[in-house]
């Protein structure tokens, strides 16, 4: 169904080099470049070639295209469905733009054929008409590289304002909400769920301040494989830089690097392991582990 | 056969892609088992396609190799790019940039004899095909939705799709293929766009999800024409491919542990079960629809109230207590917030200033030990109807203290 010709690089390859071979002034430099930028590590073995040598006749000799217009293809059925499933996701909303029409399309899925069933239940308010205006100025701001100032309730419950460059948004599916990333402020990111007003910010500089660079730590977790630990952790940490090494006969080791961040979130994740998790490297984050622990002990839980 | 950077058979490469991605601390000859060819041209490829996440290390067993992702800095999944390695032969290829030459534009429509003298005129005869192929061609063309096939009294015409126009999309598409199911398929799109700047960064991002993009897709297929399917399952306990006949129902996806469930009707067994996505090959969709799609559906959405993870039953009369308390300190309410968010059911009760209760009934305690043991340091109290499910949490958190020599005794 997905695995299709149609969609390979291959195809877009040589869709762009006869695109840009309707330059009269490209070279043949020119055309392996597209197979550089568009096309895999060893696809210069073969697309060029195949071009050239005639086995695939789409460009003639002098390399000019052998076809009489640029390459287009429509939109396949799977691509107007999956676009249809996507403009009935509540989050579509944020973006404000307008679908092509797909009212005779089937949708490739609905929210009643899926549901992500360990998500935050705080998500963000998608639909929300002040939370879509703040995306959209952050978007604006963004893309027209302008500062912003926004107002949000902080940790102790005041009312704060600061003042920064937006420079991007991240999103997270396990919290379901929205960053933006800061700069030109000593913070690195701001929830676009806590603000609470934002406007253009039309003063001056400083722009000084930047955020703290945020390091990433190492974490060395040996893991013993019962009740098939091994897969679910090596599954749970998939989304980290990491490398995994067999000691034993059940046993393994798990490096990953992590941001300094989210050291709190990861303590939880590990602790969530139970017995089939030790962390063995670095000792500061062992600690953290035995503090935890040592706590519980003290629970006297029977 | 000599060595191609393209492949027929997504199957493999999967497997491979699994292996090195998820754990990837086998060695050469632990694979060899299979074929040594097969494991360097696999290797090969995935060189060639992630060659920027490829890395190898040396181990007394030989040399391992692995991909390595941070999610949260990569803005595109990288394992989109193996389903764009499928193979085609020379002839598909340049009929397939002559088709749409010649039906540039969506008024323009030709019979199949015109379209092979105009394709032999095109491409200066240097490849001639024949009718046959072209029709088959054209035929699959129609299938995919991007040729249209009218009559016109006795001949048959054909023309290209009326393009759509998804310029405005850029954001959108950008966001939805790495958040919304089979996001492969926005991927596709994006490859059809103008560069742009990418505004979006993902967090806690399973991109493995990737590789079962295809049996997804037919999982939807299914789910939406109420079919019965049949599938290859892998054992999770066993290495045995089971052939099973399924009511697909719905879509389980973890945002937490990077797996994604099928929850289906076994009508032979008459139980509710779920089935693993990345386990599942070989998915067959039947022309039989289930009649009773509709009421399955609803009998799943009244059992969802007691479901933590995916495992269920029909009968909430086999639902297990599980109760425990925590104890928080006066600036710690950011726990009670947990203790909510987090919960995917049952109820939260307020003891007293400093402790709270969580009470739920469930159809399996042992999915939940996970979610409450990232409580320990606070867990005051338990109380679980599957009594082996409690003495086991309580037997890992003494394991736990010996592991970290908390009892007294040395670390382990």
């Amino acid at each position: 169904m997905i695995f299709s010709e149609l969609y390979s690089v291959y195809y877009n390859t040589v869709a762009k080099i006869i695109e840009v071979a309707f330059n009269p002034e490209a070279t043949e430099k020119d055309l392996q470049r597209c197979v550089m930028e568009e096309a895999f590590s060893e696809s210069v073995l073969t697309i060029l070639p195949a071009l050239k040598s005639g086995k695939w006749p789409l460009l003639n000799e002098d390399l000019s295209p052998a076809l009489l217009h640029k390459p287009t293809m429509p939109l396949t059925n799977l691509e107007k469905r999956w676009l249809k499933a996507i403009s009935e996701d509540p989050r579509v909303k944020l973006f404000g733009v307008d679908f092509p029409d797909l009212d005779d399309v089937e949708p490739l899925f609905t929210r009643d054929d899926y549901k992500i069933y360990d998500q935050y239940s705080d998500g963000d308010p998608f639909e929300d008409e002040k939370y879509i205006k703040h995306f959209r100025l952050m978007f604006s701001a963004i893309r027209n590289n302008r500062p912003v100032r926004i107002t949000m309730v902080n940790r102790h419950g005041k009312e704060v304002w600061v003042r920064f460059y937006p420079k991007g948004f991240e999103y997270s599916v396990k919290d379901d909400k929205i960053r933006i990333l800061a700069t030109g402020c000593k913070f690195k990111q701001f929830n676009l769920g806590r603000v609470v007003n934002c406007d253009f910010y039309n003063g001056y500089g400083p722009w000084r301040e930047k955020p703290q660079v945020e390091r990433r730590k190492d974490l060395t977790l040996l893991i013993t494989d019962q009740r098939n630990a091994l897969e679910r952790a090596m599954l749970h940490f998939a989304h980290f830089e990491k490398q995994a090494e067999r000691t034993g006969d059940d046993k393994y080791i798990l490096r990953l690097k992590y941001y300094e961040n989210d050291e709190t979130e990861i303590v939880i994740r590990v602790l969530s392991f139970g017995p089939y998790i030790k962390v063995l490297e670095p000792q500061s984050f062992v600690n953290l582990i035995k503090e935890r622990l040592i706590s519980q002990k003290s629970c006297e839980l029977k | 056969m000599a060595y191609n950077e393209l492949i027929k058979n997504f199957e493999k490469v999967r497997a491979y892609m699994r292996e090195f991605y998820v754990y990837g601390f086998k060695s050469r000859t632990e694979y060899d088992a299979k074929s040594a060819r097969s494991y360097d041209d696999e290797r090969r490829r995935l060189e060639s396609w992630l060659g920027d996440y490829m890395r190898f290390t040396q181990t007394p067993e030989g040399k391992n190799v692995f991909l390595s992702v941070d999610s949260r800095v990569t803005r595109k999944n990288p394992f989109y790019k193996a389903w764009k390695a499928k193979s085609f032969t020379d002839g598909d290829i340049t009929l397939h940039f002559a088709i749409f030459d010649i039906l540039h534009d969506p008024e323009i429509k030709k019979t199949l004899t015109e379209l092979i003298e105009e394709i032999d005129e095109l491409l200066s005869s240097s490849v001639t095909f024949d009718e046959s192929t072209l029709r088959k061609k054209l035929k699959e063309y129609a299938e995919e939705g991007i040729i249209q096939i009218e009559k016109e009294g006795r001949k048959v015409l054909y023309s290209r799709t009326p393009d759509t126009d998804i310029t405005a999309l850029n954001d959108v598409i950008d966001f939805f293929s790495e958040v919304a199911p089979c996001g492969v398929v926005g991927s596709f799109l994006q490859d059809k766009q103008q560069e742009h700047p990418e505004l979006f960064s993902f967090k806690h991002h399973y991109i493995t999800q990737a590789m079962d993009s295809d049996v997804m897709a037919t999982l939807f297929e299914a789910i939406r024409g109420h079919r019965y399917i049949t599938i290859d399952n892998l054992g999770k306990h066993s290495n045995e491919v089971r052939t099973v006949r399924l009511v697909p129902l719905k879509i389980y996806i973890s945002a937490q542990n990077g797996r994604q469930n099928l929850l289906a009707f076994h009508e032979k067994a008459n139980r509710l079960n779920s089935y693993r996505v990345d386990y599942m090959s070989n998915i067959r969709i039947e022309d039989e629809i289930c009649e009773k799609f509709d009421a399955l559906r609803d009998a799943l959405g009244k059992v969802e109230a007691h479901m933590w993870g995916v495992n269920c039953k029909w009968n909430i009369k086999h639902v297990e207590h599980v109760e425990f308390e925590i104890k928080i300190e006066d600036d710690e309410q950011f726990i009670v917030h947990r203790l909510e968010r987090e919960k995917r059911c049952g109820r939260v009760e307020k003891i007293d200033e400093n402790h709270y209760r969580y009470i739920a009934e469930v159809f399996d305690t042992t999915e939940m030990l996970p979610w409450i043991r990232t409580f320990i340091s606070r867990i005051t109290r338990m109380n679980f109807s599957n009594r082996t499910a409690e003495n086991k949490f309580k037997a890992d958190i003494q394991e736990m203290y010996r592991m970290y020599g908390i009892d007294g005794g040395d670390a382990q």
